[in-house]
């Protein structure tokens, strides 16, 4: 009797967003381990090449140590290009660029400021004056709020031309009574994950009402139910619930709520509200 | 001429030095407790006083003042005295400025845990305790130019420009950003309100950064990396170059921590344009430090020093890339609020600012103790330890960010948010903030290895207290003596150079505070909001107590994201009666600006005795004591006088009837809270932080609901 419903839309990932967090943690543990254990294999592996290497050419054990070691000798600079860019003069010439004077022994030379930092430090100037230009002389970019107009705009077409192909278009005036089983199970799986801290898990009522009962603070009638959830009850705590679940969702979860009428839960809260004997009641039982 | 003698003060340099390593501990320990806390809310140890909302702040401040202040405080009497061959001013202003620090700094341990605090971040410390940084602050002020005037040297080295910025820098800051109107010894209410306190505060909070964690730091590198090296600094030019851009620039970029809020749109659209503009002068200090180092790589593979150098060097230069990118409005939407700003400033704070301190400890103090370092396979550990812990940190809250801040933003077809429940975003990323912890771990392991380290290269050598030196004496200025250039002329104009700095940084501060600050067309006022009530007021003043704001933000972001999950966006003339604002700037917890009528009292109630109960798996402490303590009404009064002064229109003579309208909005939360079967003194706490958490956006609120 497994039925799948459309209306659980947030079960469409193959592989559920907890395993995928998961997932990600330790791929993020294992890289970083990873990195250290490649470091040190790396280094170890280049130590023990090197030995191979040089024992095949007749090095002796003593001259083996010593290449090993840390070289001493300075490596020439071969960096012409990398020097070119950074518009560095050479190491050798730095005698001419010493500035005549020190600090507690510090000197300084006279270098140009690098070329590409001049060019960076321009570039960032541009941008910053084009940045006020555009949005504050010429307006081709959007300030805050009107973003926001566009943000809300181009979600409201999006969310129609969604909803006007998806069947779950439900409000207050159209929903039905529905004791299907698969909507009871869906309306109950987000009772627990939502309802639970106030109206207890069997909904016998903790800070909420009992909702197994017949009597009602805001009426017991699906669309009451339906409108209750959607809207809430500000002065009584009950959260408003549009904004966090889908028209179908509350349809599910309102269907849930009747179909516990008269289950008589254990520790179940005082009656409050009117009393309803409605139809609707009646038809869960019977389903 | 003969050269005169005189004797370096080492003794006060070797004093800030165990002072920044003993705070060093303690703050990154207390950093350690609360990241713990994150995941495992039991670690406040059931205690009020060691909840996250009042530890953080104490890590922060010891982490800033006292181990980073320390560690200025011992580079500049170090490097100054020799760079202006000069003992310092006067020993007993040292003394007094030594002292006197860590007497401010055990102030904020004691009163940072008691829940005294203004609530504008890095500035948490009440009236009291402001006023003696001032005169503290000013102490090292004069003992510094005390001892620039008796110099040896003519012209002032670069270090000493960074020195005397942050010296006039730090001084405007703390005092523009403490005006504040004490109600009683221990409690005051900030002079400006709402959007021009946040923008005050921001302007302090992010120039805290620029001229304490910053310019002390490029100007203590000026000094100890050419000397750890031997080698010459690379450019004089570059050094004139980024100094004057840094400081001038730097100031004006405070509004990147307010985009999206209710900050005029030319203010942020100023912060943004200077933020990018700060990227290069920023880089002009870490270029300068690296191609120091050229001709010299070959000594940084052997020697540790140099190795947290140039990580420190490399930490500030990503830092100050990425700040400029976060300060992007588009990066920032995703960005702000998330544990991406963690990871960022952890970059900045434990690479740059951690790893120079221990590269100049290192360097330091075997030579004021004449020794060599005990152990310097200990330091190579430091180091390597260090750099993971960096790394365990940074990478994990990095993803941390990215998955809160773009769950928060994810739609599902049917245009409903994808994860509703704020929570749900804050379970998923535990595991990140386990990880985390356990890169600080690693680093503060690091620092405790060094401080072992430290003691027993103390205990080996002998602290020279007194290190005699010579300088020939300063000769008149020959007359029409040419320096060459302007610049050069300002080099020996202590005065000047100061002044100089001061109109740079007063620049920026003057066009963004001043119109914000007086043009009321900035700040468009709403009829509809009214001054709290004075159960409200006290129950704000407990929120403030608390730290809420150190988890929850109360300014709703002109998203769709945010009205739809928390409601209409937030508007300036809402917040005109905050003072201080509550802000915030990190999520922790979901944002509270419209809590009001979220959900009835009862739920309140439950959930700050337990928050499990109504949200299971909640890391948000339990709040237990505010059910049993009873609310001081005695300050009513003075509150309400205080905030009248301050420009809330309570009417003439409110106060007097102000603790009976208390108790009658008390009584009413107090039966409500009946109805639901719990019952409640109505003079606890719980009443009042119930009371305010119920007002809270409720002015404009355009309210829908079902039944009425």
């Amino acid at each position: 009797m497994l039925l799948m419903q459309p209306g659980m839309a947030f079960a469409d990932n193959l592989i559920p967003d907890d395993l995928q967090n998961e997932i990600a943690y330790w791929i993020i543990v294992g890289m970083l381990l990873l990195f250290v254990v490649a470091m040190l294999v790396l280094l170890k592996t280049f130590k023990v090449l090197a030995r191979v290497v040089l024992k095949s050419q007749g090095y002796t054990e003593e001259q083996i140590a010593a290449e090993l070691a840390p070289a001493k000798k300075v490596k020439k600079p071969k960096a012409e290009v990398w020097n070119k860019l950074l518009s560095l003069r050479p190491l050798a010439e730095e005698k001419e660029l010493l500035i005549a004077h020190d600090y507690d022994g510090i000197q300084e030379l006279d270098n140009p400021i690098p070329a590409w930092f001049s060019y960076l430090f321009y570039a960032t100037i541009i941008f910053a004056v084009g940045y006020i230009l555009n949005y504050h002389v010429f307006h081709f970019g959007q300030l805050q709020y009107e973003e926001y107009s566009t943000e809300m705009a181009q979600a409201d077409i999006a969310k129609k031309a969604y909803l006007s192909k998806a069947a779950n278009r439900v409000d207050e005036n159209t929903v039905k009574l529905d004791a299907e089983p698969g909507v009871v199970a869906a309306g109950q799986v987000i009772f627990k994950q939502n309802c639970v801290p106030c109206h207890g898990d069997h909904a016998q009522g903790v800070v909420g009402p009992n909702l197994t009962d017949e009597y009602w603070l805001h009426g017991g009638k699906i669309n009451d139910v339906f409108k209750t959830i959607k809207y809430g009850v500000q002065a009584k705590g009950m959260p408003t619930w549009e904004k966090q679940l889908s028209p179908k969702q509350i349809s599910d979860v309102a269907n849930y709520i009747k179909s516990l009428h008269g289950t008589n839960p254990a520790g179940a809260k005082e009656a409050q509200g009117e009393k309803e004997s409605d139809d609707d009641a009646k038809a869960t039982k019977k389903a | 001429m003969q050269p005169e003698k005189f004797y370096y003060d080492n003794k006060i340099v070797r004093n800030f030095g165990i002072a920044t390593v003993i705070w060093g501990i303690i703050g990154m320990t207390v950093g350690l407790i609360v990241a713990i806390q994150l995941y495992s809310p039991g670690m406040n140890m059931g205690n009020q006083y060691t909840t996250f909302g009042r530890i953080r702040p104490l890590h922060t401040n010891a982490v800033i003042f006292a181990f980073v202040g320390n560690a200025i405080f011992m580079g500049v009497y170090y490097s100054l005295q020799r760079l202006l061959k000069a003992r310092m001013f006067s020993d007993l202003l040292s003394n007094i400025h030594f002292w006197g620090w860590q007497l401010i700094i055990v102030s904020a341990v004691i009163t940072l845990p008691l829940g005294l605090t203004t609530s504008h971040e890095y500035a948490e410390l009440e009236w009291p305790i402001d006023i003696a940084i001032t005169v503290i602050w000013v102490v090292f002020g004069i003992n510094m130019f005390g001892t620039i005037f008796k110099r040896r040297e003519r012209h002032l080295y670069v270090a000493i420009w960074f020195y005397i910025a942050t010296f006039v820098t730090i001084a405007v800051l703390h005092i523009v950003n403490s005006f504040e109107l004490p109600v009683s010894a221990f409690k005051s209410y900030m002079v400006y309100a709402g959007v021009q306190d946040a923008l005050v505060q921001w302007w302090y909070g992010h120039n805290a950064v620029a001229f304490f964690l910053t310019t002390p730091y490029l100007g203590m590198m000026y000094y100890f990396l050419p000397k750890m090296a031997n080698r010459p600094i690379y450019s004089y030019k570059l050094s004139i170059l980024h100094f004057w851009a840094l400081i001038f620039i730097y100031i004006w970029a405070g509004p990147h921590h307010l985009l999206y809020t209710t900050l005029p749109g030319w203010a942020q659209s100023l912060g943004i344009a200077f933020s990018i503009m700060l990227i290069a002068p920023s880089w002009g200090g870490m270029i300068n430090g690296l191609l120091t180092l050229r001709g010299a790589w070959d000594k940084v593979r052997d020697d540790v020093i140099l190795k947290f150098m140039v990580v420190g060097l490399t930490a500030y230069g990503m830092a100050t890339f990425e700040g400029p990118m976060l300060s992007l409005k588009q990066v920032n939407a995703i960005g702000h609020f998330t544990d991406w700003i963690i990871a960022h400033v952890h970059v900045g704070a434990l690479g740059w600012n951690g790893f120079l301190t221990f590269a100049i400890l290192y360097w330091l103090i075997p030579r004021i103790y004449k020794t060599q370092l005990y152990s310097k396979k200990m330091a190579s550990f430091h180091f390597w330890i260090g750099t993971l812990g960096i790394l365990f940190y940074a990478v994990p809250m990095y993803w941390a960010g990215f998955t809160q801040g773009l769950m928060l933003k994810e739609f599902t077809p049917e245009g409903i948010l994808k994860y509703p429940n704020f929570l749900e975003s804050t379970l998923r990323i535990i595991p990140m903030h386990v990880m985390r912890s356990v890169g600080g771990g690693f680093y503060l392991l690091g620092v405790i290895v060094m401080a072992y380290n430290l003691v027993r290269t103390a205990m080996q050598g002998k602290l020279v207290a007194n290190e005699a030196a010579q300088a020939m004496a300063l000769a008149p200025l020959p007359k029409a003596a040419k320096d060459g250039t302007w610049h050069r002329t300002l080099e020996r104009k202590p005065i000047q150079l100061m002044i100089a700095a001061l109109i740079v940084i007063l620049i920026g501060t003057f066009v963004e505070l001043m119109p914000t600050l007086t043009i009321s067309s900035n700040i468009p006022t709403i009829a509809a909001v009214k001054p709290y009530t004075p159960l409200e007021l006290q129950g704000r003043d407990l929120y403030i107590r608390e730290g809420c704001s150190n988890c929850h933000s109360q300014t709703v972001r002109p998203f769709r994201s945010e009205t739809e999950r928390y409601g209409e966006y937030s508007k300036a003339g809402e917040f005109v009666y905050d003072h201080p604002f509550l802000w915030g700037s990190k999520r922790t917890g979901p944002d509270l600006a419209r809590e009001g009528g979220k959900y009835g009292n009862a739920w309140h109630y439950n959930h700050l005795m337990d928050p499990r109960l109504m949200s299971p798996g909640s890391i948000m402490p339990n709040y237990d004591w505010l059910l049993t303590q009873t609310l001081d009404t005695t300050t009513t009064i003075a509150k309400i006088n205080a905030m009248r002064k301050l420009g809330v229109p309570y009417a003439p003579g409110y106060e007097r009837i102000a603790n009976s309208d208390l108790d009658k909005q008390a009584k009413e939360i107090a039966a409500n809270l009946y109805t639901d079967h719990i019952k409640i003194k109505n003079d606890k706490e719980v009443i009042a932080i119930i009371a305010y958490l119920q007002r809270l956006g409720t002015d404009i609120k355009a309210n829908k609901t079902a039944n009425k």
